[in-house]
């Protein structure tokens, strides 16, 4: 069964819509700045963040509604409105029944989450708001795009921390070639920008001071990210029988686990999700010419992706454009792969591979062609997206130009 | 001592009006749209006015913060008669515990 890409929406630190997200990455621009939402910036050694910029919620939603949404389900919902008014997607009758909503998310809802334990155990609150579960539980983001849409079909969410909305496609995929629904709405949200969680990060050591240089030998490590993906999925038959636009082709995916470290990546876990992502798609290792790869620019992660394509693809690995696009909106974690799922669609379309971004020096560790600093057009038929999460879960997904 | 609490406005004083008040404009935040304020009066039924049994939950909770008192469930006191069909039956159990906290 084929399966295609009939919509897109996206929230992250380049835009409010796909298009500045697609203009962002093609033109190199930063998304990183002084973090802006965590008042105790003077306690924290890490400064600096993807943010979504000059957010104000209530902008996009009421105040009653804010009373339930975290702000990750506001991202979720704001990439789930584009996407799903860009599909032209109405879930009416059998479709909504048809119809299901897997969404990503690494955390969940932790702003509602520390703010309301700074109530409690900072502050001497004696009590909480009435609706702090339902506003945290991981859930949220994708029950609220049910109730907004009246989508019925089966709906939850993953977790598989950077790798979430990879495993959310994946599993969105194997739902529609089953055949219990025609139409996926998925992707994933993160909004984990908190004292914190950014003080969690700080104290693992894997967050950059200064910015995000995958693959290059001065690399300092990840630029932590927020936002959100929506991607919608049917099959090839039900869009085309509705005459949906159609942005690209889904081949099919692979997922493997370390079963290793908690946080060291492993080349053979990451080798094994992309072999099995190939042989899912029935492609020959030639047939692929572009990699987003996961490249956070810490210094475990991009050699140990480098040794892992080279495995895969062996003399190929040099004919292969491979790009990091979290030098330019961050790792926004169970957002990431969605966002990074528009960036291939944008490559597969303009054909132009984006950049890695913030490349100054040579590592012998990591000797691909890491399309540095500027944009390449070329010509992109097949391209990967690669995302390893700590826990040592791998999805990677591939997709064919439409 | 069951408080059966009926308030008449020419009995009430100035305290039980400012109570009264303060309790009618935290239902008004909670009330459906197609309603208006001057609709919330004490004997409206708070269900009538489009308020959910979420809804009652957060105005539970906005009732603690405001007179700072913990409203108990429905049959947890026995002199304390705990509903809330009605604004009046909100008036009523917060009078009631301000009264027994102090």
């Amino acid at each position: 069964m084929r399966i295609v890409i009939t919509g897109m929406g996206a929230v992250s630190s380049l835009g409010y819509d796909v298009d500045s997200f697609i203009k962002g990455i093609q033109t190199g621009q930063s998304g990183f700045s002084t973090i802006q939402q965590i008042p105790e910036i003077e306690l924290l050694k890490v400064k600096i963040a993807a943010e979504v910029p000059d957010y104000d919620e209530t902008a996009h939603f009421e105040k009653k509604q804010l009373a339930l949404y975290d702000r990750f389900t506001q991202f979720q919902l704001l990439s789930a409105r584009q996407a799903i008014k860009d599909a032209g997607l109405d879930f009416k009758g059998e479709l909504a029944e048809r119809s299901s909503v897997i969404m990503g998310t690494g955390i969940g809802g932790q702003t509602t989450q520390e703010q309301n334990y700074k109530r409690l155990f900072a502050e001497g609150a004696k009590r909480l708001p009435p609706l702090t579960v339902p506003k945290l539980i991981p859930n949220a983001a994708a029950s609220h795009v049910t109730m907004e849409f009246g989508i019925k079909g089966p709906s939850f969410s993953i977790a598989s921390a950077c790798a979430s909305s990879a495993h959310s496609l994946a599993q969105s995929c194997m739902m529609l070639r089953s055949g219990i629904i025609d139409v996926a709405v998925t992707g994933g949200s993160e909004a984990c920008i908190t004292y914190g969680t950014v003080k969690g990060w700080e104290a693992l050591r894997v967050t950059s001071k200064t910015t995000c240089r995958p693959f290059s030998k001065d690399r300092s490590g990840m630029i932590l990210g927020e936002g959100s993906g929506t991607i919608i999925l049917e099959t090839l038959q039900h869009a085309q029988a509705r005459g949906a636009k159609i942005y690209a082709e889904v081949l099919g995916f692979g997922m493997s686990s370390d079963a290793g470290n908690i946080v060291q990546p492993s080349m053979d876990g990451a080798a094994r999700a992309m072999k099995a992502a190939l042989k899912d798609a029935q492609l020959a290792i030639d047939d692929v010419q572009y990699i987003n790869a996961h490249g956070t620019g810490t210094p475990q992660n991009d050699p140990t992706e480098t040794a892992a394509i080279r495995e895969v693809f062996g003399a190929h690995a040099d004919q292969l454009a491979v790009s990091s696009t979290k030098s330019m909106h961050g790792h926004a974690l169970g957002a990431a792969a969605a966002l990074e799922t528009i960036a291939i669609v944008s490559a597969l379309q303009d054909q132009i591979a984006p950049p890695t971004m913030n490349y100054n020096e040579v590592d012998p560790e990591c000797d691909l062609d890491y399309v540095v600093n500027k944009a390449r057009p070329m010509e992109i038929n097949i391209a990967l997206n690669n995302s390893f999460a700590f826990g040592g879960l791998n999805a990677v997904t591939v997709f064919k130009r439409f | 001592m069951k408080l059966s609490g009926h308030y008449l406005d020419k009995n009430m004083s100035e305290a039980e009006k400012d109570l009264q008040e303060t309790i009618l404009d935290i239902l008004r935040k909670y009330i459906g749209e197609e309603f208006n304020a001057e609709q919330v009066t004490p004997t409206a039924n708070l269900e009538a006015l489009g308020i959910d049994s979420m809804d009652v939950v957060e105005i539970i909770f906005d009732l603690e913060e405001t007179f700072d008192i913990d409203v108990p469930d429905p049959g947890d006191m026995d002199d304390v008669e705990v509903k809330f069909d009605t604004a009046q039956d909100l008036v009523n159990l917060v009078d009631a515990l301000i009264k027994q906290k102090n």
